[in-house]
């Protein structure tokens, strides 16, 4: 009766599936905004999110480069902590910024000034190499607009809005007359980047921890589970961490070291303050801020591995006896840290361990652990596919690098399902972690069959920004 | 100096334990390769093993230029894909090898020649014309599509009503189905179907009416439901489409698979899988524990039954009291041997096999003590086997086998005739084949019927009619098609396939039946005439007998004729049932009791015209099965 699609064990493998159309991947978030040619194996340019804003002038810049200490000088961040944009103007900046001047699309040069097809000498015997002379003088027209060659495709939450959404392809076609776009959600990408169709995947990003089931390259939306404990929350942890710890640690950001001396563990810091004859802004001094306490999880802070929770009588006495970590502020005041860096990360598995929070949006319930999420996702979609999903483990997101984070996932998946067999993804290269659903957007944007996907231009034309409802389902 | 000279001083063993130095010269004589510039004392330095002399090359590697093939050429292609269904707005491109098709062509006389071809009907401006229409990208075939059910309004209203599901909500069912390739856990993850409220045209009319009343609420579907509902939709229409006596093997399948479709077990099963889900860990181990321990003990009873066979079957073993002496003599083993070979013969050679152990039967005479049968055929097998194998033994080693008939003790002779039997068991299977049993809806669907016996080659239907009327007088004939064409009916079919052929014959039997009747029921009727004709003379004559000698002899004559007309009445139906059918009997015996009067006698001619129909019916129907 019905012509169904091939199951992949009889799928034609002989044709190379790849069909690269210099599609562009844009995959924005809370921390990052990532942005590369699909086909690449690693995004091109990677910028963080957060811009600065420069009060006196009224002018935005954008880039690592332009957040240094200046006067009127103050962070913002495109995005809010759910990872959906809220600035749509300092978006479209950004993005613009990020394809137009740094990714440098290139404006292709007619082949015949490319110098690419020069003659060669004469000596290769006169040899007729020669390409054909392509220039084509309708096409100059279109080096007008940014990027009136090449399709876009973006990630987004699983759980933005319609209207975030047609806000996207508005910008896209109008503001940049890209060709083609697609909207694409970030778990399915990041379960593609990993080699799955079918996944379960826990994206541990700077805002937001979510589990979601992806079932066939499709997201599950009942399965969409989501809590703030990611990057950001792992740092109000730590602060919490060197508010308790005895003496208390100050966080001294690298901007304000003009001069430091080298000091004895433990020991209060020697260091001589840079003076600035302006007023720091309180967002830039917490951006900076962040960026040390980056340094310190990226460099200290480990998962307890399990089995078993870290509260559990005599983990702890054993964790007391494992090596520690020492860590130099950037004022040179410097500790070492045990038991404390188990400590600061076993919030996100288990409630009663983490700190107390001062703000309302620190504290976390169980729902909100990792294995509560995994849980919750499990517990909402339909029995028949939960094995599938939990043999297709897919972890993702830079939080996730902590050492020590897939071993304890591994047992919490193992204590929770007893009966099912349980295995993880997690990519080894670091990077493949932290752009996990740039790269799976790059792989989706270079293949073949997917150019059948992409709303047109004239599509959104004739069917106004509403079109990408009920396309990109 | 070689490496055997060095043997010799230290006094060790040559590894050639043949003469010292034998192949001294041969070595040198044989040809050596082309070491030159090399003295022999060097050369010899190695020893068994040449040196290994790589060949100084003092040029770098040549450029290739004897292929002279011109760089390879890449261009960037428009492409569309047809899979798009936008017709081809969308246009990307991609980098292409150019195709090789000769020189590159000067692009504006190739264009040009292209345009003339295609786009003269459609007058398109000299710019456009210059841009060649894009090639369809090769993956636009790989975009295949499930086919979901389509009804008309018509058709849901008279095949698919259903109290729980309104038309909206089947639609937007099937929507989704489409939209989602059928998977089922994507469908119902997406499911949000929200009723509009009723009638829009009443809600202008009466606002406050509407906002009352009570809108439907959304409803809960679970999967099963919405499957439930959608092979009950796809199952209609497709019976509505193709009726079920007409769908192919798979498509019945399927149809049967979706009418089948019991969601309150789809609950049921999803509920164990959630169960077993949720075991424990403990839970887990333990029903392995328990499953392995059925496996074990499952394992043991087999064994356990097996050695109880095997242990009957020595028990059952058959001793052999007839004399062996006439077998242990060549002459007698060839004897032997032929009979087995002729008896395996008559048993067309089903199978020849060896058995694992070689066994001559105890009816044939050889001993057998060690080996035990586990079945008759496996026996009847290992007999011939062990009959080759002893043939070969008996020519090998005529003088030791004697001894020893049945031992196999040589395994080629064995192992060749089992290859041989291997083969020829082969090829009877093939050649019988496992017939495939049909099924009821099968049969109908293939036509296929059985026969008890099919003559050799084509015949016509209708000659099998007319077949039917050859045994019959021309009286007869005459009058069956006097009765055939009372109803209309032509004497030779106009179009005589299987059914028509089928009820002919049928109507053909209740025909031949009746003119059969009626010709019997007209003789009675004569014969009663003349009986009664007689009796009226006897009447007569006795009335004027009676006067001399009274009424006693007039029962008897009665009674006497009578008996004779049944007779006769009786061999008739015989004749016209050909002495088949019960009925006969029970209406002679019905005459026996009723002997006599001629009441009785058309009664039993009715009883009669029954047994005939039936006994005609049996008839045709044999012959139909024929």
């Amino acid at each position: 009766m019905a012509q169904q699609p091939l199951p992949s064990s009889v799928q034609p493998t002989d044709v190379y599936g790849g069909d690269e159309v210099s599609a562009i991947v844009l995959d924005p978030g809370y921390i990052n905004t990532r942005a590369g040619f699909a086909g690449e194996e690693m995004p091109k340019q990677v910028l963080p999110s957060f811009y600065g804003h420069i009060t006196s002038s009224n002018r935005d810049v954008f880039g690592d480069q332009a957040m240094y200490p200046r006067a009127d000088f103050e962070i913002r961040n495109y995005m809010n902590r759910d990872s959906v944009v809220e600035d749509w103007d300092a978006a479209t900046k950004i993005w613009e910024h990020a394809l137009v001047n740094r990714l440098g699309i290139p404006r292709p040069t007619p082949p015949s000034k490319n110098g690419l097809n020069n003659k060669p000498k004469p000596a290769a015997e006169g040899e007729d190499v020669e390409m054909a002379d392509e220039a084509d003088l309708d096409e100059t027209e279109n080096y007008e607009k940014p990027m009136a060659e090449n399709p876009l495709l973006m990630t987004e939450a699983a759980w933005n809005s319609p209207k975030q959404r047609e806000k996207a392809i508005e910008i896209c076609m109008e503001n940049w007359a890209c060709p083609a776009f697609w909207l694409s959600k970030t778990p399915v990408l990041a379960a593609f980047a990993a080699g799955k169709a079918t996944a379960l995947v826990l994206d541990v990003g700077g805002s937001n921890t979510s589990v979601t089931a992806i079932f066939d390259g499709m997201v599950l939306k009942r399965s969409v589970q989501r809590s703030p404990v990611g990057g950001v929350w792992l740092s109000s942890q730590i602060r919490s961490l060197f508010e308790a710890s005895e003496p208390k640690v100050e966080v001294v950001p690298t901007f304000m070291v003009e001069n430091k001396k080298p000091v004895e563990a433990g020991q209060p810091a020697d260091a001589r303050l840079k003076t600035f004859d302006f007023q720091i802004s309180p967002s830039f001094r917490a951006y900076e801020e962040e960026r040390v306490l980056k340094e310190f999880k990226e460099s200290v802070v480990e998962v307890w591995r399990g089995p078993g929770r870290y509260l559990a009588p005599g983990n702890e006495d054993y964790a007391k006896n494992l090596p520690g970590r020492v860590f130099e502020m950037p004022d040179g005041s410097n500790q070492m840290w045990r038991e404390q860096r188990f400590k600061a990360a076993e919030g996100m598995w288990d409630d009663n361990a983490a700190f107390p929070s001062a703000t309302e949006e620190g504290k976390i319930t169980k729902a909100q652990t990792v294995p509560g999420l995994i849980k919750a996702a499990l517990d909402s979609i339909d029995v028949d596919v939960r094995p599938a999903l939990l043999a297709n483990v897919v972890v993702t997101g830079s939080t996730s690098l902590l050492p020590g984070f897939t071993d304890r996932l591994n047992h919490e998946l193992t204590a929770m399902f007893p009966s099912v067999k349980v295995k993880l993804h997690a990519a080894g290269l670091s990077s493949e972690r932290r752009f996990g659903a740039w790269i799976g957007g790059s792989i989706l944007g270079s293949l073949g069959t997917f150019h059948q996907m992409w709303i047109s231009r004239k599509e959104y034309e004739e069917n106004g920004p509403g079109i990408v409802e009920k396309r990109c389902k | 100096m070689t490496s055997r000279d060095v043997h010799d001083v230290l006094n060790l063993p040559s590894d050639h334990s043949g003469a010292p130095r034998p192949s001294k010269k041969q070595k040198t004589s044989a040809p050596r390769p082309n070491l030159k510039g090399l003295a022999r004392e060097v050369q010899n330095l190695g020893g068994d093993n040449p040196i290994a002399i790589v060949p100084e090359v003092n040029f770098f590697k040549k450029r290739r230029f004897a292929t002279r093939k011109p760089v390879a050429k890449w261009e960037l292609k428009a492409f569309t894909n047809s899979a798009r269904g936008d017709d081809g707005a969308l246009v990307l491109r991609h980098w292409k090898r150019r195709t090789d098709d000769g020189a590159p062509p000067v692009e504006g006389a190739q264009d040009g020649d292209g345009q003339q071809q295609r786009g003269g009907g459609e007058g398109t401006p000299a710019s456009e014309r210059r841009e060649e229409k894009p090639e369809d990208s090769a993956f636009a075939k790989y975009n295949v599509k499930v086919v979901v059910p389509h009804y008309t309004e018509d058709q849901y209203h008279s095949n698919l009503q259903n109290n729980d599901w309104t038309k909206e909500e089947t639609d937007y069912l099937l929507e989704l189905a489409k939209d989602f390739d059928l998977r089922w856990t994507l469908i119902w993850d997406r499911y949000d179907f929200t009723p509009k409220p009723p009638g829009g045209g009443g809600d202008a009319a009466n606002g406050e009416d509407t906002s009352t009343a009570v809108v439907p609420a959304p409803k809960q579907r679970s999967m099963e439901d919405l499957k439930a509902r959608y092979y009950e939709v796809a199952a209609k229409m497709m019976a509505v489409q193709k009726p079920a006596q007409y769908m192919t093997r798979p498509e019945f399948e399927l149809y049967e698979m979706m009418q089948n479709f019991d969601p309150e077990q789809e609950r049921k099963r999803k509920q164990f899988a959630l169960n077993t889900l949720s075991r424990s860990k403990d839970e887990a181990r333990e029903e392995e524990s328990l499953l392995l321990e059925v496996k074990r003990i499952l394992a043991r009873t087999e064994r356990f039954n097996e050695e109880r066979r095997e242990l009957y079957n020595r028990l059952d073993y058959p001793a052999t009291d007839s004399d062996i002496n006439s077998f242990k003599t060549s002459a007698g083993l060839q004897n032997l041997l032929q009979t087995l070979m002729s008896t395996d013969k008559n048993k067309k050679r089903k199978s020849i096999m060896p058995g694992e152990g070689v066994s001559p039967s105890n009816n044939s005479g050889v001993p057998n003590s060690a080996v035990s049968e586990t079945n008759p055929a496996n026996r009847r097998e290992s007999i011939a086997a062990s009959a080759t194998s002893n043939n070969h033994h008996h020519h090998a080693r005529r003088d030791s086998d004697a001894r020893t008939p049945a031992t196999p003790a040589d395994p080629t002779p064995t192992s060749a005739a089992a290859a041989a039997a291997n083969k020829k068991k082969g090829g009877g299977a093939q050649q019988q084949p496992e017939r495939r049993k049909l099924t009821q809806q099968e049969e109908q669907v293939y036509g296929v019927s059985y026969h008890d016996r099919l003559g050799s080659g084509p015949t016509f239907r209708y000659e099998k009619i007319n077949k039917l009327y050859s045994h019959k007088s021309g009286q007869q004939q005459l009058r069956i098609t006097n009765a055939l064409s009372e109803l209309d009916l032509p004497p030779r079919l106009v179009m005589p396939t299987a059914a028509v052929t089928a009820q002919f014959e049928v109507l053909w039997g209740a025909v031949t039946a009746l003119v059969d009747l009626r010709k019997m029921s007209d003789r009675l009727d004569g014969e009663i005439k003349i009986e009664e004709a007689k009796k009226a003379e006897r009447d007569r004559a006795k009335g004027i007998a009676a006067e001399k000698e009274g009424g006693k002899e007039k029962g008897e004559g009665g009674g006497g004729g009578g008996g004779d007309g049944a007779a006769a009445a009786a061999g008739e139906g015989e004749k016209a049932g050909e002495k088949t059918g019960e009925g006969g009997q029970t209406k002679e015996d019905g005459e026996k009791k009723r002997p006599g009067s001629s009441g009785s006698l058309t009664a039993a001619g009715h009883k009669r015209s029954a047994s005939v129909l039936s006994a005609a019916s049996d008839k045709s129907s044999k012959r139909q099965k024929k």
